[in-house]
């Protein structure tokens, strides 16, 4: 037994928590003996918020129990490398930090001269926490790199939420989940991809609450649910709108919610479609200021200052005339509340019975869940999955207004769950400072002050929320971030992918090319549609970015279309990636546990997680902050040899180079990440997201810090909520217990998009549409999540957890699709459409709906043969709709608004990989055989 | 089955167990209980026992702490099936499982992969059985579409109280704690006999082939001895592990075996009296052939709980489900609060010390072979 009580022996404990890209902070203890880590587990520290709601401990993971295996994992980076063979021959050599160094900076100082800085590209992303992050943005930002928006790229962008409320933040803290009645686990699957969290739910479950797991398969959550709805993938939005037309069938509506709350009582013209405003009726107001039909008073202005009504009533039924005023001629026009509409769709298009031909859930069943979440405090706990579906959108809006029908959302156990990066104001404020300090901190929070007065003049309903927003609309209009999309389409040939009509929505009245144009030509994301047509890519970036493994289409698009235009290719990671082993020059970083970071700040904890430096980085491995530090020092140091100190970008603004260096560190005041992040709590202390005299000290001591406010920025204010020490945070409450308006075009929780293109698209309204044909006529429906042993593909090669699933990707059928096809458990299949094919080991598991191919996300391509993985067969679509802009609240905020790809529901077959008889795309048959489509058989046609 | 039901009803005594030669009179019995309700099958329990017991050469199949899905194989495969064990006292002949059957144990070829080539072969297992591993038949489970089951299943060393292992050494290696009920294995005087692995019926014992020793989980006595929760039950993100002693009549374990019998043994026909139990799987309703609830016909067939968890376990999901109501009804339960654990630290009895405040090196130095 001594040999076991030796194995506990250690001589320090360090906190740390792993900053991958699930976003959650766990608070960890990591032991090290002799300089090595040698294990770690959750501190267990937290204390319990609020009485009677379980605490948050331990907060945890398999992940986080084997994250140091990584550091001293066989695909660890500890020298910096350079490609000696072709571009992806697996041919290094070491060289040394200096001859790297000035490898990139001649690269990009020919690029600047040449082709302009536009032409050097960064991948953002989110992995890695904060000092994984700032460094490089803060270099991109000095030269005038393009950086391309971090959730354009991985596509966690709520398009529905966001549609809807204006944002995707409804992100109450996890332990609000224990104060719900039902519960909702739809388009998710918590119990594989929020492991640390999940407890509430269960929970919730022993102390009242319902638990619905709404999926195609029977899925892990399902497992510890009541009730497993078994929907047809893809139809989620036909069954939302079901329940929908019950509450309104059965009277069951929370009108004073809706009145309040949503444009649903904002009269809309029958003529056009178009919301009645007050320069429609010549009424001296502006194109958004709408109206509403007061049951007493008739036509009245609705309020824009706040969302109470006082004494107004607005008409949820019926339609009224107008008089308009038409180049100064008076037209009559008649109006009805989007309500009225909405009824009336649903009760042509979308009764139980209907939708249950769509969706194949019983009608039965959907009646009693839509009374249930008119009775019960209920919350949908949904994930990033629907914006992964090209009609994501339309399924988010149309599970957004269940809630609102049901008035759940902003009280305690109720409403979406979102995302809400909040807590950290001095991060914000660390990319306006140009020097360290309070002074210059509270110059800037005034300013911020000042600058919200200034607008709220202009417009007295202006919420601080929408204030913010505004002032980081005008940052970004300066700064480095670029919804991919345009890079894309103009770089990496998906222009002639995203213009394959097959592959669009049937109901796409034109070709993507003309919308593309149209919102070009009408300048709706100019100065954010980076690199343009004429900046040729040339340096490419990726910094914990593995662009390969990520990118939809990758193989086809990138390798084959932006590579060759790429003068160098960088990767900054600590592991070999798919990415990093087609790069030109691959540089170690530092790994988790050996350098200072904090954790994204998010409202899911309320915490902060502090990360400390418990080893020292292996071989010669060097932090980013250090990294980039040091790169502008060889910019510099280059720019000045070469006689290239400065030039104007394409905005015309002009950028000196040789002084590079001393801006990267603000003359030396931000020599490391101890004193970046020292910075950020002090600032964050200012404004108040933290206790006051919070330090880098502090997170030493403590391992996180609890937020106590969400501070001055749009991204914290956008929660609505307010932050006390004793209670679960609740999301939206300042909307729905003080009449706070939205950041919408309408300033209220907005069902009706009347753009021009929503209306020519028939999707003013949500409804359902089946998922495109992507891929082709082929009769599997491929989908997706994230899987349960790596957060994407960072812990893939972590060996302990290789060996708690298969060691290899696999993919997941039915036995009544395996079996035709004489397809049995482990056999390597493989899996094709239009687009392409990879080979993949088979699962057959009844849990899966027959129809359905499961391949979770986050494979490395290099664990396929050949190296060809699921994004082969993914032409990653966009949705024409995404790339309205400059209207309302659909305009480009960075990590919100902009067109994302799609990689669910991509249709396929599958054979057997040693059964190469020649592939006949067979006809698409319904997806799926369910027991319901043999019901319905005699039905009508099916809605596609 | 009323002998059996008699038994569970009754407080044990710790010092009840067989008048074995591997068991003294006992002080306590360590317990534990899994509520499977709250599992999630997230392996934290298996990779945190895996990254600190079971890393070195020889160990690389040993997983003491598996989390299998429920209908399935298993680990090792077809345990089920393997023997051990007694029935009335009377030994049961068991199979002695393989590296195969255990499986995983994978290396991977990084160098080759990254480095060698550029074969683009696509990164596989190098080494071991490649077809069959911990957790291989993960979310399989059972059942036609829509009504699939399946469930998580977490276990390790049983601990029993009839300790059969014990029983087979010949070189009397192993015995249990008189204080607290561990199943200890001296490995030094174990001379790779393995006649434990066939005896105990739950496969939970293996070999190493390097140091030629059988090894199983040792409760994570290093920690238990300073007061703190063993690595599976503490880093459980799902805090659905209860650790203490089972004969603390206030404690969570000892209410929720005996008092409201809500926690069962795995396999108790297997004749060991394991002292880890489980809180049977509730499961969602079945769908009729036309697609509406079917609320009468468990989705999980009782016959298969059964044949887990013995007689007993439609009971016991009958009262936990009884609780449910009630709570849902506006009542207030004792046994779901319990289960609910809103204190973290209510999971662990007296091992509720956290491991950073231990004395480090210093631990390993004062440290001594237990009697």
């Amino acid at each position: 037994m001594d040999r076991y009580r030796g194995r506990l022996a250690f001589d320090a404990v360090h906190w740390g928590t792993h900053c991958t890209n699930c976003l959650a902070a766990c608070p960890y203890r990591v032991f090290t003996a002799g300089g090595r880590v040698v294990y770690e587990e959750p501190a267990g520290n937290l204390a319990q918020v609020e009485p009677g709601v379980p605490d948050m401990n331990p907060m945890s993971c398999q992940k986080g129990a084997a994250f140091s295996e990584k550091l001293y994992a066989p695909d660890r980076i500890t020298h910096p490398l350079r490609r000696v063979g072709e571009r992806g021959s697996g041919r290094f050599r070491r060289v040394s930090w200096d001859e790297a160094l000035r490898e990139i900076a001649d690269a990009i100082i020919d690029t600047i001269d040449e082709e302009g800085c536009e032409s050097i590209v960064f991948e953002e992303t989110t992995e890695g926490g904060l000092m994984c992050w700032a460094p490089y943005l803060r270099f991109a930002s000095m030269i005038g790199a393009v950086t391309l928006d971090g959730n354009g790229l991985i596509n966690d962008f709520l398009v529905g939420q966001y549609m809807t409320f204006g944002k995707f933040s409804g992100a109450s803290s996890v332990d609000d989940t224990f104060h719900s009645k039902l519960i909702f686990l739809w388009h998710s699957n918590p119990a594989t991809t929020s492991i640390p969290y999940h407890h509430y739910v269960s929970e919730a479950r022993y102390h009242g609450a319902e638990v619905i797991c709404v999926a195609p398969d029977y899925n892990s959550s399902a497992v510890g649910s009541d009730t497993f709805v078994a929907v047809r993938p893809g139809s989620d939005a036909a069954l939302a709108l079901a329940m929908c037309q019950v509450i309104l069938e059965e009277g069951l509506l929370d009108a004073k919610f809706v009145r309040e709350q949503t444009d649903l009582p904002l009269l809309v013209r029958s003529d056009d479609g178009r919301f009645l405003t007050a320069r429609a009726l010549g009424d001296g107001g502006a194109a958004d200021d709408f109206y509403m039909w007061d049951e007493k008073d008739g036509l009245t202005r609705a309020p824009r200052e706040s969302l109470a009504l006082g004494s107004l009533q607005p008409a949820l039924t019926g339609s009224f005339e107008v008089q308009l005023s038409v180049g100064g001629e008076s037209e009559t026009v008649k109006v009805s509340p989007v309500i009225a509409l909405l009824r009336e769709r649903l009760a042509s298009e979308y009764t139980p019975e209907l939708a249950s031909r769509v969706c194949g859930v019983h009608p039965e069943l959907i009646r009693e869940l839509a009374r249930k979440a008119a009775r019960l405090p209920t919350k949908i706990l949904s994930g990033y999955n629907t914006p992964k579906y090209y009609h994501g959108d339309l399924m988010e809006r149309s599970m957004v207004l269940l809630l609102a029908l049901t008035g759940n959302w902003g009280r305690r156990g109720r409403g979406i769950q979102g995302l809400c990066v909040a807590g950290l104001d001095g991060y914000f404020l660390f990319n306006v400072k140009s020097k360290p300090g309070l002074a210059q901190t509270e110059q800037i929070v005034a300013g911020i002050a000042g600058a919200t007065s200034a607008l709220r003049e202009k417009d007295p309903g202006l919420t601080d929320e929408m204030a913010g927003m505004q002032l980081l609309q005008s940052a970004t209009a300066q700064g480095t971030a670029a919804p991919p999309v345009f890079f894309w389409y103009h770089h990496c040939g998906y222009r002639e992918v995203w213009n394959n009509r097959e592959w669009n929505d049937p109901e796409m009245p034109r070709p993507f090319d003309d919308y593309f144009a149209e919102a070009t030509e009408k300048g709706w994301w100019a100065g954010v549609a980076r690199p343009g047509p004429e900046s040729e890519p040339r340096v490419l970036f990726g910094v914990a970015a593995n662009t390969l493994r990520r990118t939809r289409g990758a193989r086809r698009q990138l390798l084959e279309k932006l590579w060759p235009k790429l003068r160098l290719i960088v990767s900054v990671d600590w592991r070999m990636t798919s990415t990093g082993s087609q790069a030109d020059i691959v540089l170690p970083a530092a790994c988790q546990l050996e350098r200072p970071n904090v954790q994204y700040p998010l409202t899911h904890s309320m915490r902060l997680g502090f990360s400390d430096r418990c080893v020292a980085p292996q071989g010669e491995a060097r932090t980013e902050w250090e990294i980039f530090r040091a790169l502008s020092e060889k910019v510099a140091q280059r720019a000045g040899e070469r006689g290239i100190t400065e030039f104007r970008d394409a905005r015309r603004q002009l950028r000196r180079l040789d002084d590079l260096g001393q801006r990267f560190t603000a003359d030396g005041a931000f020599c490391d990440e101890e004193s970046v992040i020292d910075e950020w709590v002090r600032d964050s202390a200012v404004t108040g997201t933290m206790p006051p005299g919070t330090s880098v000290a502090t997170l030493r001591e403590q391992g996180s810090v609890r937020f106590t406010g969400m501070g001055v920025f749009a991204m914290g204010l956008s929660v609505a909520a307010d932050v006390a020490p004793d209670r679960t945070l609740t999301a939206f409450e300042w909307h729905v217990q003080r009449g706070v308006p939205y950041p919408t075009l309408t300033r209220r929780a907005q069902f009706y998009i009347d753009h021009p293109w929503f209306l020519e698209a028939d999707e003013a309204l949500p409804r359902h549409k089946e998922p495109p044909a992507m891929g082709g006529e082929y009769p599997l429906l491929l989908t997706s999540g994230h899987n349960r042993a790596s957060i994407h593909s960072v812990d893939m090669s972590n060996r302990v957890l290789l060996q708690t699933h298969r060691g290899r990707p696999s993919c997941v059928i039915s036995p009544r699709d395996a079996a035709p096809r004489g397809i049995r458990d482990g056999d390597t299949v493989r899996v094709a459409n239009d687009c392409g094919s990879y080979q993949v080991h088979a699962k057959v598991s009844g849990a899966v709906r027959p129809g359905q191919l499961i391949l979770y996300n986050g494979w490395e391509p290099y664990m396929f043969a050949g190296w060809r993985s699921s994004n082969d067969v993914e032409p990653g679509m966009v949705k024409w709709l995404h790339l309205v802009g400059r209207y309302g609240h659909l305009r480009y905020l960075p990590f919100n608004w902009q067109p994302v790809p799609s990689d669910r529901a991509v249709f396929v077959e599958v054979q057997r990989s040693d059964d190469e008889r020649s592939r006949a795309p067979g006809a698409r048959s319904a997806l799926g055989a369910h027991p319901l489509e043999a019901v319905y058989a005699n039905g009508e046609k099916e809605h596609v | 089955m009323a002998g059996r039901e008699k038994q569970m009803s009754e407080s044990p005594s710790p010092v009840s167990a067989a008048s074995r030669r591997s068991v003294p009179k006992l002080a306590h019995q360590l317990a534990m209980v899994f509520d499977l309700n709250k599992c999630i099958g997230c392996q934290t329990c298996s990779v945190a026992c895996k990254v600190l017991w079971t890393r070195e050469e020889g160990m690389e199949h040993q997983w003491w702490c598996t989390v299998n899905t429920q209908p399935g194989r298993g680990t090792p495969r077809d345990w089920e099936q393997m023997g051990g064990g007694e029935r009335g006292s009377i030994p049961v002949p068991g199979h002695l499982p393989t590296r195969e059957e255990f499986g995983g144990g994978w290396d991977f070829d990084f160098q080759k992969l990254f480095y060698g080539g550029g074969g683009r072969e696509g990164l596989r297992p190098s080494s071991g059985a490649d077809d069959w591993g911990p957790n291989w038949d993960e979310d399989q489970g059972a059942g036609d579409y829509p009504n699939s089951y399946y469930f998580y299943l977490p276990r390790i060393c049983n601990h029993c109280t009839n300790p059969v292992c014990a029983e087979a050494c010949p070189a009397g290696a192993m015995h249990k704690r008189a204080e607290d009920g561990i199943v200890v294995r001296e490995e030094g005087r174990c001379r790779g006999f393995r006649f434990c692995m066939e005896a105990c019926p739950y496969k939970k014992i293996y070999w190493n082939h390097v140091n030629q020793v059988s090894q199983h989980c040792i409760f994570c006595l290093p920690r238990i001895e300073q007061g703190v929760a063993p690595a599976c039950a503490r880093q459980c993100p799902g805090r659905l592990v209860f650790t203490g002693f089972l004969d603390d009549v206030e404690g969570p374990i000892h209410k929720l075996v005996y008092e409201w019998k809500v926690a069962l043994p795995l396999h108790p026909e297997y004749g060991t009296s394991p002292n880890v139990f489980y809180v049977p799987p509730l499961a969602p309703h079945r769908l009729n052939p036309d697609g509406s609830l079917d609320t009468q016909t468990p989705r999980i067939p009782i016959e298969y709980l059964e044949r887990l968890f013995g007689p007993l376990v439609g009971g016991a999901l009958g009262r936990l489900r009884g609780e449910i109501e009630k709570v849902r009804a506006g009542a207030s339960s004792e046994m779901l609060d319990t289960l609910i654990a809103y204190k973290w630290s209510s999971l662990f009895g007296p091992f509720t010390k956290d491991p950073a405040t231990l004395a480090g090196a210093a631990a390993a130095d004062g440290a001594t072979e237990e009697a």
